[in-house]
């Protein structure tokens, strides 16, 4: 067929309707590059975007923001309120040293409770970022179509653990004797594909007693997927991996546990 | 009374209407010529942004991501909401979009990519995927993929979720008739085949087919959008 016997479908490709042959005939005008059926399917592209915005707002949970931060390691140094809250425990504590010394004269006594107070918060902040990374863990590990693999285990050396792959939840990378990694390095988790580039699944350091838990959120092509591997990178983080993995963890036609 | 001469692709349009009525008229300049915003200089600062943004995600930025999420984090989770109608779900196919985008990033042109059209898209792709998975139907995650490839989404206009073109497209919704507007719906927030929508709505399958190809002729007419060059 050519491009303007498909004109009329590429609304209906973009919104993901058309039939054949119209559907395979578009596909293959773009796969060779045709620029005809490619600026017609960016231009469909764009009315079906806009169509999205047409749904009635809805206000997110704040959560949920911390959540997509916490699972890519990505949470932001400042948290919304938390500066002014901060601000306030310190003028609240300094109105506690001035009634203090009047009262007691202990105004280290009022400081040091403001102190214990930001301490709590910062706390209270890294568990909730920890129970989150659990409860993904845990998901993924409770996934009925959950398959694990195992890494390590007839090398001579550590680090030995397990991969948890489930194609709705993520991935889960369980290790033990991994020493953190060095200065300006962090571990980086590639999921690779049987073609294909490694993609990269996210950076994360390990404890200081080797044991490391890292998540990755999101779908997973099982059947796709070759491996999951572990590299030393940047902390930044790299594109491809840049040095030889430490873990392999091989997924290849592995039965649901 | 001027509408038609204020150009579509003006994305100020509105304002360009506001100084003619409010400023130009009542002062007697109103020359019988629209007051033209000019586009590139409007649009520059947007698609400045979004290529920033781009760029920043690019590098693995993790402040990249959150303003990612505070920019367009609400029209995401407004677009999921409205397919799958849970706010469980809704939030974990959020953190699905966002982590597909912040992973495929490296495909979207950082110059001329348009950042919230792929986003809607990989969005609606999500959300229609669980749709599909949960209700049994035939669910062909390829021809979703090959829609939210981020190389499709260069050359497409930056700025889509402005006010502006939020207001065009519900008002063109609107336009449509009830039965166009039906099938728009059935389609793009069910994620429903055409025979799919035929069974629905009980309606010959030739009927569903005409009205879909009306449908989206008569928003790709109001929209302005080309289709091809």
């Amino acid at each position: 067929m050519n491009c303007e016997e498909l004109q009329d479908h590429y609304e209906l490709f973009a919104i993901g309707v058309a039939e054949e042959p119209e559907r395979g005939e578009i596909r293959a005008h773009l796969s060779r590059g045709c620029e005809v059926c490619m600026a017609g399917v960016k231009g469909a592209m764009e009315i079906v975007a806009l169509v999205g915005s047409t749904a009635a707002p809805a206000q997110p949970p704040k959560h949920l923001r911390r959540r997509i931060l916490a699972s890519v390691g990505a949470e932001r140094r400042t948290w919304g309120w938390m500066p002014v809250w901060a601000t306030a425990a310190v003028l609240l504590a300094l109105v506690a040293v001035y009634f203090a010394n009047e009262q007691r004269g202990s105004a280290l006594e009022a400081l040091r409770s403001a102190e214990e107070a930001q301490g709590l918060r910062d706390q209270i902040r890294s568990q909730t970022i920890e129970l989150t990374r659990l409860t993904e863990a845990f998901a993924i590990l409770n996934g009925p179509e959950t398959k694990e693999a195992t890494f390590g285990n007839s090398q001579p050396k550590p680090p030995r653990g397990k991969v948890f792959v489930n194609p709705a939840q993520g991935v889960l990378l369980m290790a033990s004797n991994l020493p953190p990694a060095p200065a300006g390095k962090l571990y980086e988790m590639w999921v690779i594909p049987k073609s294909g580039k490694p993609l990269p699944a996210g950076l994360f350091q390990s404890e200081t007693n080797g044991s490391a838990m890292h998540v990755r959120r999101g779908a997973v092509d099982i059947d796709a997927t070759g491996a999951v591997a572990v590299t030393v990178e940047n902390e930044q983080g790299a594109d491809q991996p840049t040095s030889q993995p430490l873990i392999v963890a091989a997924l290849g036609n592995l039965p649901p546990r | 009374m001027l509408g038609h001469r204020y150009p579509a692709c003006n994305p100020n349009w509105a304002l360009a209407r506001i100084i003619d009525e409010r400023l130009r008229r009542p002062m007697g300049l109103l020359d019988g010529r629209a007051t033209v915003m000019v586009p590139i200089l409007l649009f520059a600062d947007a698609s400045g942004t979004d290529a920033d943004l781009i760029e920043r995600l690019r590098r693995r930025d993790p402040e990249a991501l959150a303003d990612l999420y505070d920019r367009y984090g609400r029209a995401v989770y407004s677009l999921i909401l409205r397919v799958v109608r849970d706010t469980a779900i809704a939030e974990d196919l959020v953190q699905e979009t966002f982590l597909r985008v912040w992973n495929r990033v490296h495909g979207l042109d950082g110059e001329r990519g348009s950042l919230g059209a792929w986003l809607m898209t990989v969005a609606r792709n999500r959300a229609i995927d669980y749709l599909r998975s949960t209700a049994g139907r035939e669910r062909n995650a390829l021809e979703l993929d090959e829609t939210d490839h981020p190389a499709l989404y260069r050359d497409i206009e930056p700025d889509i979720l402005n006010a502006d073109k939020t207001r065009r497209v519900r008002a063109a919704m609107e336009k449509l008739s009830p039965n166009l507007r039906t099938v728009m719906e059935l389609a793009y927030f069910e994620g429903l085949s055409q025979t799919e929508m035929a069974e629905r709505i009980g309606q010959p399958l030739g009927t569903v087919k005409t009205w879909v190809r009306t449908a989206l002729k008569s928003l790709r007419a109001e929209l302005g959008v080309a289709v091809a060059p």
